[in-house]
């Protein structure tokens, strides 16, 4: 083996490319940064990750200041009995005072009023962004912790211990994620009908649903990387020196596997955000808090008499879900130690 | 007869809501749009000498395929005539493929239905005190295999309808087992293991004639005969459930080519009925095709289309979304339709007991709010209701429970629950809702808001299966621990005796809310026992009785259907006695 650290490496082992002209002033700026400022300044450089970033961001402000944005447009998820704003024969659409699709907007209610129910469109739609963004990034933390530790596990200790956790993990990746969401649901559901913080549960529920079935991949990749990682010098070198399973595997690999886990993870988020609204529309996501998906399902009758009820959540879906994966693009781009230039 | 949609608790009406939206409303319609009203459906008379053949119907023409769409409908899991309880699968079959003893006819003048002799050749003869009917059988009317129809076989069919275990969503459990000879100590032919039915006494056969034997006196069975349990079956091995269901010998003009529950039933020419025998039904099309569990916005938009398909196309629901340009662009293709039934929410009699309450309860419904958000266009397919008995039912009475029609009045709900002693803290209600229906969760929360804000705390569960298996069954631990639940219900035919007792009497499986009060359990028994012509004004009598005295269930609606008729479906219309398109009268104009 050659004493180059190779490419696919970053961190303690790597001692930066050895042609390096160390006349050049350029080079000395190089010499100095480590690999992950190399990569946020690349990723710096990424116009459209620029972009992604700050439109993530501001889903992430929405989410987390729902409330005061609802208390600055004076509206709110409350209930609200629905006859006295909606045009009974109409279809059940909004009045026209109250705004589209047969009248203008309105200060009171900027994004317009639901049919049928007189839910006013802002207020979901923020709480909607919050619902879905918690369940996606509580999932995505689950999942990843989960896969990263059987992952390490397997791919350091082999033998047996790897069969084991390898043969788990086919076993999950054959179940069929939609069938085993849609069986759990219910039962779930069932079981905790009559606690009085159902809300809580099945919103926890569906994380558990997500992260059960979302470890897999980011598993067999860790044990990919682990075990071509163990074989190598400095790792040995750790063994030699009777460094503990538990400090090579934390303090020697997982510095060395930062890369993939930030772009699995990056793509994950984006993954559970259009996960959580599809199990939303098939009716088995959160019923009990507002959700794009929920909505997007409800919008889907009045596509052709009210398109902006079926607009507003669909934009949030895709805006967040898009940018979070040119996001995770871009990140993985600029981590991926080929690509440098 | 129940409706399949669990939407029970969540069904209200509101007729108020015409009055009070009227102005701000905003009937934005163009063009021909008409505005419904709720218009009471025409009472069901007995027109005994209607003979074969049936008039034919002015410009009907031979020949082409009709298609249905049940949006939201799963249509029968069976075609057993016995089995056929629901609404649709009834409708179809009585009409189409499963002949009876009486059936109903539209009468072409005046619009209305009637009820007609079928395969007898009368309405039946009973004697002085309804416990004997005697039917007279025709004597020309065949299977599809060509054979006749003997009247052995009708007697067989009757006998299966005796048999509950067998056939436990049949009709018979109610009737059969209620009223005929042996009920309650006869278990019918496979559950009592008599495959010929010998050890029966209720039927009698003698030449053309059958004879009913009853256990109390039944002035309905004339009605009781429009059902397709009240049919021939071949006799023994041959229709031996579960597999008769799947594969039954058709007797009227059309015969099964395919059925896959839940999907699709296809139902071709039968060429061996004979017009002659049949005094309502015709065979004009050459094929009709059901097709269940059909999309509501995709066959609207079909519907709407006008294109070739779609102009042979029948839509036995309509959309509410979509209902204001149906109603503007199709005109008369939509039909609105009384179904005869009434939509209750049902208080606990042992746990609510206090009349006030139940009172407040029915003041404290949003009914117009609840009805949106399921979906539903108040005032055209929901109308509020003040009784048991649905409008056009002989001898309903126009009263009200509590002096004038229940709308949704807060204040006025706060007041009767501070005289039940609960005025400075709310009620606790206990009940279900339907979590996998998003309109059912959201009409849920309106329920729940508008009580709330009348004095009431909800304490709401979601359940993921239909709520009648809550319920209805006494064990479930679940509805022990309930206060309010609901039921829908349809009448069977149009006469108090299909209303009140299913509903009221003491341990019917669909008096949901427990109601027990031995005096109605007697005064029901005491009607059916009185002069044919005093009894439907006896059913209203009681009916009122039991809401201005009781009120023990709360009557939120009656309902309407729409149906959607393509272009050349000629003779669009419903039929008033089941609540269902008029399939019998149909034809593909050129």
């Amino acid at each position: 083996m050659s004493a180059y650290a190779g490419p696919d490496t970053v961190g303690q082992s790597s001692e930066g490319p050895p042609s390096a002209d160390h006349e050049s002033e350029r080079a000395k700026e190089i010499a100095g940064k480590s690999p992950m400022r190399i990569a946020f300044g690349r990723l710096a450089r990424d116009k459209i990750a620029v972009v992604c970033a700050f439109v993530v961001l501001a889903f992430v402000l929405i989410a987390i200041f729902a409330g005061t944005i609802c208390n600055i447009f004076n509206v709110s998820t409350e209930t609200v009995l629905a006859s006295q704003y909606l045009d009974v024969l109409g279809g059940g659409l909004p009045k026209p005072e109250y705004g589209p699709p047969n009248g203008g907007f309105t200060i009171e209610h900027p994004f317009g009023l639901a049919p049928r129910t007189a839910n006013d469109n802002l207020a979901w739609w923020v709480f909607g962004c919050r619902t879905s963004l918690s369940i996606a990034l509580l999932a995505t933390i689950f999942a990843s912790v989960t896969g990263v530790v059987l992952g390490l596990t397997a791919g350091f200790l082999g033998g047996m211990v790897d069969r084991i956790i390898s043969f788990v993990t086919d076993l999950f990746l054959t179940i069929p994620f939609l069938l085993a969401a849609l069986t759990l649901a219910p039962i779930v559901s069932e079981r905790f009908r009559e606690s009085p913080n159902y809300p809580q549960i099945q919103f926890y529920n569906l994380i558990m649903v997500l992260a059960v079935f979302g470890w897999m991949p980011i598993a067999r990749l860790i044990r990919g990387e682990v075990l071509s990682l163990r074989e190598r010098e400095f790792i040995m070198s750790a063994r030699v020196l009777g460094m503990p399973t538990g400090r090579i595997l934390l303090r020697e690999l997982l510095p060395n596997l930062a890369a993939p886990i930030v772009v699995t993870i990056s793509l994950m988020l984006p993954a559970f955000v259009s996960a959580e609204a599809t199990l939303a529309f098939l009716g088995i996501g959160v019923t009990e808090s507002p959700s794009w998906g929920q909505t997007i399902n409800l919008a889907v009758d009045f596509f052709e008499i009210y398109p902006l009820y079926l607009y507003e959540p669909l934009l949030g879906v895709v805006l967040l879900v898009l940018s979070l994966n040119l996001l995770g693009d871009a990140v993985r781009d600029a981590l991926d130690p080929k690509t440098r230039r | 007869m129940r409706r399949s949609k669990p939407l029970a608790v969540v069904a209200g009406a509101a007729l108020f809501a015409l009055a009070a939206c009227g102005g701000g409303g905003g009937t934005s319609s163009g063009g021909g749009g008409q505005s419904r009203e709720f218009g009471a459906a025409d009472e069901i008379t007995k027109n005994a000498d209607q003979a074969a053949p049936a008039a034919e119907i002015q410009g009907a023409t031979k020949g082409g395929t009709i298609t249905v769409e049940l949006p939201g409908d799963p249509g029968p899991t069976d075609l057993d005539p016995t089995n056929g309880w629901s609404v649709t699968g009834n409708s179809i079959q009585q009409a189409l493929t499963s002949r009876s003893l009486t059936q109903y006819a539209k009468n072409p003048d005046t619009g209305a239905m009637e009820l007609v002799p079928d395969l007898a050749t009368d309405l039946g003869t009973p004697n002085d005190d309804f416990t004997e009917w005697t039917f007279t059988i025709r004597d020309d009317a065949t299977w599809e295999n060509g054979e006749t129809i003997t009247p052995e076989e009708v007697a067989w069919g009757l006998c299966r309808s005796m048999d509950s275990t067998q056939f436990p969503s049949g009709p018979g459990t109610e009737y059969s087992q209620q009223y005929f000879f042996g009920a309650g100590d006869y278990k019918g032919p496979y559950t009592g293991k008599d495959p010929n039915c010998d050890k029966w006494g209720g039927v009698t056969v003698d030449g053309q004639d059958i004879t009913i034997k009853m256990a109390k006196p039944f002035p309905d069975m004339d009605w009781w005969g429009a059902f397709m349990a009240m049919g021939p079956s071949p006799l023994g091995k041959a229709s031996q459930p579960p597999d008769y269901g799947q594969n039954i010998l058709s007797n009227g003009p059309y015969k099964v080519e395919s059925f896959r529950s839940g999907e699709e039933l296809v139902l071709v020419k039968n060429d061996q009925w004979n017009p002659e025998s049949d005094p309502a039904r015709h065979q004009y099309a050459d094929k009709f095709i059901f097709k269940f569990n059909a999309d509501q916005n995709k066959v609207d938009q079909v519907m709407l289309s006008d294109n070739t398909a779609s102009q042979t196309t029948v839509s036995t629901q309509a959309g509410s979304n979509n209902y204001e340009r149906i109603n503007s662009e199709l005109g008369d293709r939509l039909v609105q339709q009384s179904s005869q039934c009434t939509s209750f929410l049902a208080p606990d009699y042992q746990d609510i007991s206090d009349i006030n309450v139940r009172r407040a309860l029915a003041w404290a419904y949003p009914y117009e709010d609840v009805w949106l958000a399921s979906g539903e266009v108040p005032g055209v397919t929901r109308v509020p209701a003040n009784s048991v008995m649905p409008p056009g039912m002989a001898g309903k009475h126009d009263y009200f429970a509590d002096g004038e029609q229940f709308t949704y009045n807060p204040d006025r709900a706060k007041e009767l629950l501070a005289k039940a002693g609960y005025a400075n803290k709310p009620y606790p209600i206990k009940m279900i809702y339907y979590e996998v229906d998003p309109l059912a969760v959201a009409a849920q929360k309106q329920l729940v808001k508008g009580m709330e804000e009348a004095g009431f705390e909800i304490n709401d569960i979601a359940v993921q299966d239909d709520p009648y298996n809550v319920w209805t069954n006494p064990d479930d631990k679940l509805n022990k621990t309930l206060n309010l639940r609901g039921v829908n219900w349809c009448s069977d035919w149009p006469s108090g005796l299909t209303m009140l007792p299913p509903l009221l009497r003491t341990g019917a499986t669909y008096n949901t809310e427990q109601f027990s009060e031995k005096s109605i359990d007697d005064e029901m028994d005491k009607i059916t026992g009185m002069p044919l012509e005093d009894q439907a004004d006896a059913w209203g009598a009681l009916d009122e009785k039991i809401g201005t005295e009781f009120f023990p269930i709360i009557p939120t609606a009656f309902r309407n259907d729409l149906f959607v008729f393509g272009s050349k479906v000629g003779n669009p219309g419903g039929d008033g006695a089941i609540g269902a398109p008029y399939y019998k009268g149909l034809y593909v104009s050129k």
